[in-house]
């Protein structure tokens, strides 16, 4: 009963914050959009002037009277600074490096200034997320990276950011939660596991399994150095019983070598496993410098092998059967 | 979302050190000097706890010094009731608290512990110098504060302290609104007193020494000032106790005189009481305010006869002033003093009779017997009075340091030493007389004072004064000083002239700047510091009591209303100026604004001609990449972002109209 009537309060919050602080790119922190409330310290704090009333008015002692109207200016005083503290900050969001979804990604906020204003211990986090301080000492620009863990594939809107103050003593919270209007493009989480069932199909359509491709006799093409991940089962071990060094064969024609991440090639599975296995199975080739494409349903991409092309294919793993694509950003 | 493990940073432990070490030396004076070694073990137990040398108390310790420190209290004070011991228990407290501070939490209560601390030691000292010293340990202790919240590192090692400075400037004037406006409520319940306060003063006995240890001190007593001129030295008898019941040796009060019927006490704003009418007041009066220091007694001191003229303040059955609440901290209050008066002159109703002239029996029979003879031998009471104090003035001397007398003190004064001071002179006069059957008491206050040049009076300790009262047909109760007879000096001067020399005068005040009253400037320096001391307890400690006044001169009227009207407008008035002077943006920075108002136009500009700024593009940048797709308007392009960066970045000076000017004038196509 309780959760349900807290989940209709923070529904309403949601829907009034959405009103409030809609979503924009750069958003400067104002009496729009920053609150402010005593903290649990600011209600210690007045419990303590209570006291030093009690006892100035109990002695009828004008001096302890007057301390203790001083820690109340104090306490008043406090609200401006704390307000002072976060007001008149520019944020916007600089960049977003993509990442998978279930492993960290970084967004980069600029914090922006127009005066010198010297701010300290700023918060801030993404809901959820391990919150990040930093303070702004006399530059007009400053720059922060943010941890922002995406739970799905797709377009991701990394939620309000929170950035909050307790500066300078601790008696006021001034915070913010603003939508800075971000989108992560995040790829499907890599599954890496290869096991036998997954198929990748070379060029020709026989559905051979690629460790069979490596395996299957094809022809030898010639021999490179050996580098750090080549798979054992191509090392040229007649060469290295040589001690003329170790090398890894290479096999096939050119054609042979481009190779297709299939979305046929995993029967059975859902839309979402199917991606993972993709995007696992992207992630393990690209270091093998072999032409790859793919195939979605209704997209074939043609095999190359340029970056440009490795983060298109991410792209359309990311972005597949979703309905909103988003703007190009 | 907080991290699990809080550690103070150094900045944070340095400040918070600083102001530990302020707040214990503040409270110095009247903690054990155990309580100091403890805090010193703390602090550098704390520091080494931040290195990380040595290991947080266990908690087997931390219950052991617990029980230390509240057994050392106990045997310290005895009772934990009282003043002394409650600061000591909160002292030791902090001390404690400080070695486990594992949560911000922790350190705020350190921070709020000695916050509270250093107001309790205004209950102590009220002096200028002292207030001065709170005011910084206040300071530092909010710079502790501040010190938990800004971030660590060497070059801010000041930054909370400057801050501090600025918030506590920042918040005078709003503190000194609240302290003039903020209504005071008085005393809501008794509160424990000062255990160890030497309690110098008038007493409310009197035995033979106890006015010449008074003598031995140069401490403030009270301060009056008048609302025209300052009377004769010779008529100021602040009359403050009467006693008039003997034991042989000490004068105390009567039991008529302890205001236990509320019948015997007249307060200020009640109707009269049948005993008012026996007094018969003439002339004008005089009208005087007095600050006295706190005395933790009842008592207060005015000049024959008086009315009290101050809320609290009662007029009791034998002619004095005394205060609704025992004195804890300076008290202002204004009376009325009519000096021509006559005093009971219808007669004495057998009761009160009886009480004055109370003897106990079986002392000083060489008194009573002269007493007797003479009574005999004269015609009335006046010349039994005049032969007496023939009597003090042939033979007596006035002396700070009279011989101890025995058993029959009286008998041993008049008759052997006759060495004494005030009370030796006033306690024989009224035993005389009372052995003559003449009702008599003796009153004890303060005789004189010091005029100051800013025209009020400065009552010391030394100026204590017994005297005597005794009732004569006709005329009632008629004062008379055998002092006088003795010494007419000390009445018409002060003590200084009579017994300056003395080595006991002014001997517990050895650094009194009254001793050197005779080097001109040293004089001008102590006269100028007593005046400014005055003023201090005038209008700030006693605050509370011309609060009133002040407000209705201020306001024209002190309703609530207005009180309330006038602390919100003028309070209102001065946070909307420090905000607009905090949060507004300075000149430079509005200028700063429109520059990058005017540059978000021509992006907006770009845009609609189809070059969108991406996210992280930096002006030249984008103009650059712009410029790159269209040539022909490459050469504007670099002019505005030459002009845009050097205005803005370059600390050239800012100039938006010619920048919106040359924006304005950017003709851009839609691009196909």
């Amino acid at each position: 009963m309780i959760s349900r009537f807290r989940q209709f309060f923070q529904h309403l919050y949601a829907r009034w914050l959405a009103h409030r602080l809609p979503p924009a790119r750069q958003v400067q922190l104002n009496t729009r959009s920053l609150f402010i409330f005593p903290s649990r310290a600011g209600f210690s704090f007045l419990l303590l002037i209570v006291l030093c009333w009690l006892v100035a008015t109990n002695y009828e002692n004008n001096l302890v009277f007057g301390i203790t109207c001083l820690l109340t200016a104090i306490f008043v005083v406090a609200i401006l600074h704390s307000f002072a503290n976060l007001s008149g900050l520019n944020l916007s969001c600089s960049r977003v490096s993509p990442g998978h979804a279930g492993h960290p990604l970084t967004i980069e906020l600029v914090l922006h200034q127009s005066g010198k204003r010297l701010r300290e211990n700023l918060i801030l986090a993404f809901a959820g997320h391990e919150p990040v301080a930093i303070g702004i000492a006399a530059t007009e620009e400053a720059r922060v990276k943010l941890g922002f863990v995406p739970a799905s594939r797709g377009l991701i809107d990394p939620g309000r950011l929170r950035v909050a103050s307790l500066y300078p003593l601790g008696l006021f919270k001034v915070w913010t939660q603003i939508d800075l209007d971000i989108r992560c493009l995040v790829y499907p989480a890599p599954q890496t596991a290869l096991n036998r069932q997954t198929t990748v199909s070379p060029v020709g359509g026989d559905n051979g399994l690629i460790v069979e491709v490596f395996e299957g006799g094809e022809d030898f093409t010639g021999l490179s150095d050996y580098r750090p991940g080549d798979s054992p089962k191509r090392i040229a071990w007649k060469q290295f019983a040589r001690e003329q060094g170790l090398y890894t064969k290479h096999y096939g024609s050119a054609q042979d070598e481009r190779l297709w991440l299939d979305w046929d090639a995993f029967p059975g599975l859902d839309t979402e496993a199917r991606l993972s296995r993709l995007c696992g199975l992207l992630l393990s080739i690209v270091p093998l410098d072999i032409p790859y494409g793919l195939k979605l349903p209704g997209l074939i991409i043609a095999p190359n092998i340029t970056d440009a092309h490795r983060l298109q294919v991410l792209r359309e793993l990311a972005l597949f059967g979703l309905p909103d694509r988003g703007g190009d950003r | 979302m907080t991290s699990p493990v809080w550690k103070i940073h150094r900045n944070g432990l340095f400040w918070l050190l600083v102001a530990f070490a302020a707040v214990i030396i503040l409270h110095a004076d009247h903690l054990p000097n155990w309580i100091l070694l403890a805090a010193f073990v703390a602090i550098i137990w704390r520091i080494q706890l931040y290195r990380s040398a040595w290991r947080p108390p266990s908690r087997l310790i931390k219950t052991g010094l617990l029980g230390l420190c509240l057994a050392g209290l106990v045997a310290e004070y005895g009772s934990p009731i009282g003043l002394e011991p409650m600061v000591a228990l909160l002292v030791s407290a902090y001390l404690l608290k400080l070695l486990e501070m594992h949560h911000r939490r922790d350190a705020y209560l350190v921070i709020f512990l000695a916050f509270f601390i250093t107001a309790l030691d205004a209950l102590f000292d009220q002096s200028i110098g002292n207030t001065l010293y709170i005011i910084g340990c206040l300071l530092l202790v909010l710079a502790a504060l501040l010190g938990l919240h800004g971030s660590d590192g060497n070059e801010g090692q000041l930054r909370p302290l400057g801050k501090a400075m600025t918030i506590m400037a920042q918040a005078l004037p709003l503190m000194l609104l609240l302290f003039i406006f903020m209504p005071r409520l008085g005393a809501l319940w008794s509160v424990p007193m000062q255990q160890q306060s030497a309690k110098t003063g008038v007493t409310d006995t009197m035995s033979p020494g106890d006015f010449s240890r008074l003598g031995r001190s140069g401490e403030l007593a009270f301060r009056v000032s008048f609302e025209d001129a300052i009377p004769s030295q010779k008529s100021l008898y602040w009359r403050g106790l009467v006693l008039a019941e003997f034991d042989g040796r000490t004068w105390s009060r009567s039991s008529l005189s302890r205001f236990q019927d509320s019948n015997l006490v007249q307060w200020y704003g009640d109707p009269p009481k049948s005993w008012d009418q026996v007094v018969d007041r003439k002339g004008e009066p005089l009208t005087f305010s007095v600050v006295i220091e706190p005395t933790q007694q009842r008592w207060l001191y005015a000049l024959d006869t008086p009315k009290p003229d101050s809320e609290g303040v009662g007029l009791t059955r034998d002619y004095r002033l005394i205060s609704a609440h025992p004195l804890r901290s300076k008290k202002q209050y204004r009376a009325n003093s009519w000096p021509e008066y006559r005093l009971e002159p219808q007669g004495l109703s057998s009761q009160h009779r009886a009480v004055y002239l109370q003897l106990p029996e079986e002392f000083n029979p060489r008194t009573r017997e002269l007493a007797s003879r003479w009574r005999k031998s004269v015609s009335g009471d006046p010349e039994l009075v005049s032969r007496v104090m023939a009597l003090y003035n042939s033979e007596f001397v006035y002396t700070l340091q009279p011989p101890l007398l025995g058993k029959h003190s009286v008998d041993e004064f008049l008759f052997d030493s006759q060495r004494g001071f005030c009370e030796h002179f006033a306690g024989s006069f009224v035993f005389f007389m009372r052995a003559a059957g003449i009702p008599a008491r003796v009153v004890a206050g303060y005789q004189g004072g010091e005029r100051h040049p800013d025209d009020y009076l400065v009552v010391r300790q030394y100026d204590a004064h017994a005297w005597a009262e005794i009732w004569l047909e006709d005329r009632g109760w008629v004062r008379v000083d055998p002092t006088a007879a003795v010494a007419p000096q000390r009445i018409e001067q002060d003590l200084q002239s009579v017994l300056g020399d003395e080595t006991d005068f002014l001997a517990d005040s050895p650094a009194s700047l009254v001793r050197f009253r005779h080097i001109g400037w040293l004089n001008q320096l102590r006269l100028q510091i007593e005046s400014l001391n005055y003023n201090w307890a005038l209008w700030v400690l006693g605050y509370d009591q011309i609060q009133t006044a002040f407000l209705r001169n201020l306001l024209g009227d002190n309703s609530p209303w207005r009180i309330a009207l006038a602390m919100i407008g003028v309070g209102g008035g001065l946070l909307l100026l420090l905000g607009l002077w905090m949060l507004l943006p300075r000149r430079s920075e509005r200028s700063r604004d429109q520059l990058d108002r005017e540059f978000l136009r021509l992006c907006q500009k770009l845009e609609k001609a189809g070059f969108p700024r991406q996210v992280g593009e930096g002006p030249r940048d984008y103009t650059q990449r712009v410029a790159g797709s269209r040539p022909e308007l490459a050469r504007q392009l670099v002019e505005v972002t030459r002009m845009y960066e050097t205005m803005r970045y370059a600390g050239e000076t800012p100039d938006a109209r010619t920048l919106a000017r040359t924006i304005h004038s950017l003709r851009i196509n839609r691009s196909g």
